[in-house]
């Protein structure tokens, strides 16, 4: 808990306050996120730890802008307190449409546990997909031999130099593991947000996709710079968990507790 | 930019869009075709019409009217008129070389019909330096200058041939073509003779059935027809109607329209006429004016005072019987005045010329030719369009109705499309998630979509509009080889009037049909878009 404290007092890169989310399932209403509070600071490696149905993806999924937070008031599960989630100093919940996708596309990038490629594209044109939305058509055209050679490079960071050209369904799970990380890094966002990273791959592989993803934290992969990328890492693997800075147990969609990554691993 | 790299991706990875542009373009192909030919026979049937109708017919039917020269020259210095020629139509019977008669619509025209219709195109046998387009091997008799005077030297030479017996024809029967150009425009043949111009007769070229139309779109001229004589016996002759005479009848009726006895005359064949309409063409005959107004009674002639009714009456100067005394003189009549409008003027504009200079003429004409009123109301004075309302009616209703059901059928295919376009979002549910989650809009994902539909209404409606020209433009060409090769004839002249299939494209037709077919294709997709463009990305990732 001390860990946590500790960091939780720099600057925070990620803060969501009394998140709630609740789902219809037909004419029953089940609720998933029951009023969580998180920081994530800049730099960090926060684990999110929780089993099946515990609302852990969903909390990344709020993070990263692909979901929103149900709206705060009297009575509901947020017991009138309106959430919020900030990326830096920006409220994600009151921006628009067009800003949340501008920040999905630059501020964090996505790594999916079933990979998610797209499959009629090459590894290169998957990688480069974000950088197609973040330049426009001109934009992308104009820059085209610059970005290409970026992705070249981040993907032979990663030992797939020689399957640039491959389609996804020719690639092992790992290597398509790989190239979804090559993806969300591709526009340098300072925020990974990884939903079960491992959880397709066999023990050794998934090794390695961990070693890629601690890689990726210093922000210094090849042909980028800038701050220490945060990483928010979802999963049910107390060895993967280990991994990380700090470990936010989440049970029922409540946060439980928070440890050092490496308390969980000694446990 | 992933739109254009995507839909490049989702066109050649998948059959369903292929089966939608397979769509897309049989249905553009099936419409603008059907129009194509549809649209093109009444717009041949219009421009035949007017080639031998001219643009306004003034008309007092059966009886006819007199002081057309009158009016002729009056509607000639109207700044709306071109030309103006006399007709009289009416109805009798032509017997033909091989003793088959029929019943035809007589013309009596003089030169000043070639000024108001296209009568000179119209004739068949002229000098031809090209062949037609589709006489590819040159069988064509007018490309051969030698061949009437080579049939007539044959004919006269066999005194019989294949065992039949042969006549020899007439002397001076066979003309060359430029002398037949000539008659045909003159509605005479020189007596050899007497070296007097006769009156002649240009009858329609189906109307004997003689000259057999060919696959190639020209007409060959049997060399022998065959006749019963009176004795029973069979003799042969030759088969080129304009080489031979032709038996007209007629029935003139008196200006109360009662009939008076039956005229008939026999007329050397000058030219045939090919308006290229087959009902035109199979029911006309084109004879001299002044021969149809001597057959009609209808030349000019004396009005006579009656007489005393004593039998035994003297003429006291003279001391002889009575002459008749002439108390006017009657002009002779037509039954129509053609008018023919300048350029730039609409064939409705020159109707109400028309009807301005008949009032005028009527009022000063009063008694001696139908009131304006009676022309009025009859509806004589009338456009060739007005005058063949219904049947252009119901060609334009056919047309409508093959259109309409051919809407319907594009109607099927836009729905068509929106179910390949469904299926495909439905099975790219989580590309759309994907793409979301690297920051594409809602958007850009409709546009995705709505830009695939654009690509497949393209190619679709660019490759429908394509065959559909080539099949329309060589459409003639593709049923004439079905019918010497599978022996099916879809298109016959008796039932469509058309000799020819109309093989005519138009641009405007082809846009519209085209800008249809994208709008289809885009309508089709605009629902899956708006689908795909609202769909909860979260949603989409976790789709199975």
């Amino acid at each position: 808990m001390n860990a946590t404290a500790t960091i939780s007092a720099t600057q925070p890169v990620l803060r969501a306050a009394n998140v709630c989310k609740t789902y219809r399932m037909g004419r029953v209403e089940v609720p998933v996120l029951r009023g969580v509070s998180i920081e994530v600071a800049e730099g960090e490696w926060v684990a999110i730890l929780g089993a099946s149905g515990s609302g852990k993806s969903t909390l990344m999924h709020i993070l990263g802008g692909l979901d929103r937070p149900d709206r705060g008031g009297s009575g509901g599960s947020s017991g009138g307190v309106a959430p919020s989630v900030w990326f830096r100093d920006r409220e994600l919940t009151g921006m628009t449409e067009g800003e949340i996708d501008r920040y999905r596309n630059e501020s964090v990038g996505f790594v999916f546990q079933f990979y998610h490629l797209l499959p009629e594209l090459t590894v290169v044109e998957n990688v480069l997909l974000p950088t197609m939305r973040k330049f426009g058509k001109l934009g992308f055209l104009r820059r085209r031999g610059e970005l290409m050679q970026q992705a070249g490079t981040l993907l032979e960071s990663f030992g797939l130099g020689h399957r640039l050209r491959h389609r996804p369904s020719e690639l092992s799970g790992g290597e398509r593991q790989r190239t979804a990380i090559a993806r969300a890094l591709i526009n340098n966002p300072p925020v990974l947000l990884a939903d079960e990273p491992t959880g397709n791959l066999d023990h050794k592989t998934g090794a390695t996709i961990l070693d890629a993803i601690a890689g990726t934290r210093s922000g210094a992969k090849p042909g980028q710079s800038g701050r220490p990328r945060t990483v928010v890492m979802v999963t049910h693997d107390l060895e993967v968990a280990a991994r990380a800075d700090r470990v936010v147990t989440l049970v029922d969609g409540v946060v439980t507790g928070e440890s050092a990554g490496r308390e969980v691993g000694a446990a | 930019m992933y739109q254009s790299l995507l839909t490049r991706r989702y066109l050649f990875s998948k059959i369903m869009p292929w089966l939608a542009t397979i769509a897309v373009a049989l249905c553009s192909f099936l419409t603008l075709t059907s129009w194509s030919v549809m649209g093109g026979f009444l717009n041949v049937f219009l421009q035949i019409g007017r080639k031998l109708e001219g643009d306004v017919s003034i008309t007092w039917p059966t009886v006819g009217f007199g002081r057309y020269d009158e009016l002729i020259a009056r509607l000639e210095k109207d700044p709306a008129v071109e030309a103006a020629a006399p007709m009289i139509r009416g109805f009798g019977m032509i017997s033909l070389p091989d003793d088959r008669a029929f019943g035809v619509t007589v013309q009596g025209i003089d030169e000043r019909f070639a000024k108001v219709s296209g009568y000179a195109d119209a004739l068949h046998w002229r000098p031809l330096e090209e062949p037609v387009k589709k006489d590819v091997n040159q069988e064509d008799p007018r490309l051969d200058a030698e061949w009437p005077r080579r049939m007539e030297r044959d004919l006269r030479a066999a005194k019989e041939q294949g065992g039949r017996p042969v006549d020899p024809p007439p002397l001076g029967s066979f003309r060359t073509w430029e002398q037949m150009y000539a008659d045909g425009l003159s509605l005479s043949v020189r007596n050899p003779r007497t070296g007097v111009a006769e009156p002649a007769a240009v009858p329609g070229i189906e109307l004997a059935g003689i000259a057999q139309r060919q696959a190639g779109g020209w007409y060959r001229a049997p060399a022998l027809i065959g006749t019963r004589r009176s004795d029973g016996q069979d003799r042969w002759s030759s088969g080129f109607l304009p080489s031979r005479s032709v038996v007209i009848n007629m029935l003139p009726v008196d200006a109360s329209g009662r009939s008076l006895t039956t005229t008939s005359i026999r007329l050397p064949v000058a030219n045939e006429f090919r308006a290229g309409f087959f009902e035109v063409d199979k029911n006309n005959v084109f004879i001299p004016l002044a021969t149809m107004q001597k057959l009609l009674k209808m030349e000019a002639g004396e009005r006579i005072e009656p007489g005393s009714d004593d039998p035994f009456a003297i003429d006291p100067l003279t001391g002889e019987p009575p002459k008749p005394k002439v108390i006017a003189d009657v002009p002779a009549k037509v039954t129509t005045v053609l008018v023919k409008a300048r350029a730039g003027v609409s064939a409705e504009e020159l109707r109400e010329r028309c009807l301005a200079v008949y009032q005028q003429f009527a009022a000063d004409f009063d008694g001696q030719v139908p009131s304006f009123q009676q022309m009025v109301q009859g509806r004589n004075i009338s456009t060739w369009e007005r005058n063949f309302a219904m049947f252009i009616g119901q060609v334009k209703r056919e047309t409508v109705t093959v259109l309409m059901l051919l809407t319907i059928i594009s109607g099927v295919c836009s729905i068509l499309i929106l179910t390949i376009f469904w299926s495909m979002v439905s099975e790219k549910t989580k590309d759309i998630g994907i793409l979301r989650s690297v920051g594409c809009s809602s958007l850009g994902v409709a546009w995705l979509w709505l830009r695939y539909g654009l690509v497949i209404g393209v190619c679709g409606a660019g490759l429908g509009l394509l065959m559909s020209c080539l099949l329309v433009w060589n459409i003639n060409e593709v049923h004439d080889w079905l019918g010497r090769t599978l022996d099916i004839t879809v298109w016959s002249p008796e039932t469509y009037y058309l000799p020819d299939i109309p093989s005519t494209v138009e641009f405007s037709k082809a846009a519209i049909v085209g800008g249809a077919a994208l709008g289809f294709s885009v309508l089709g997709a605009l629902i899956p878009a708006v689908r795909a463009a609202r769909m909860d990305p979260v949603r989409a990732l976790r789709f199975e």
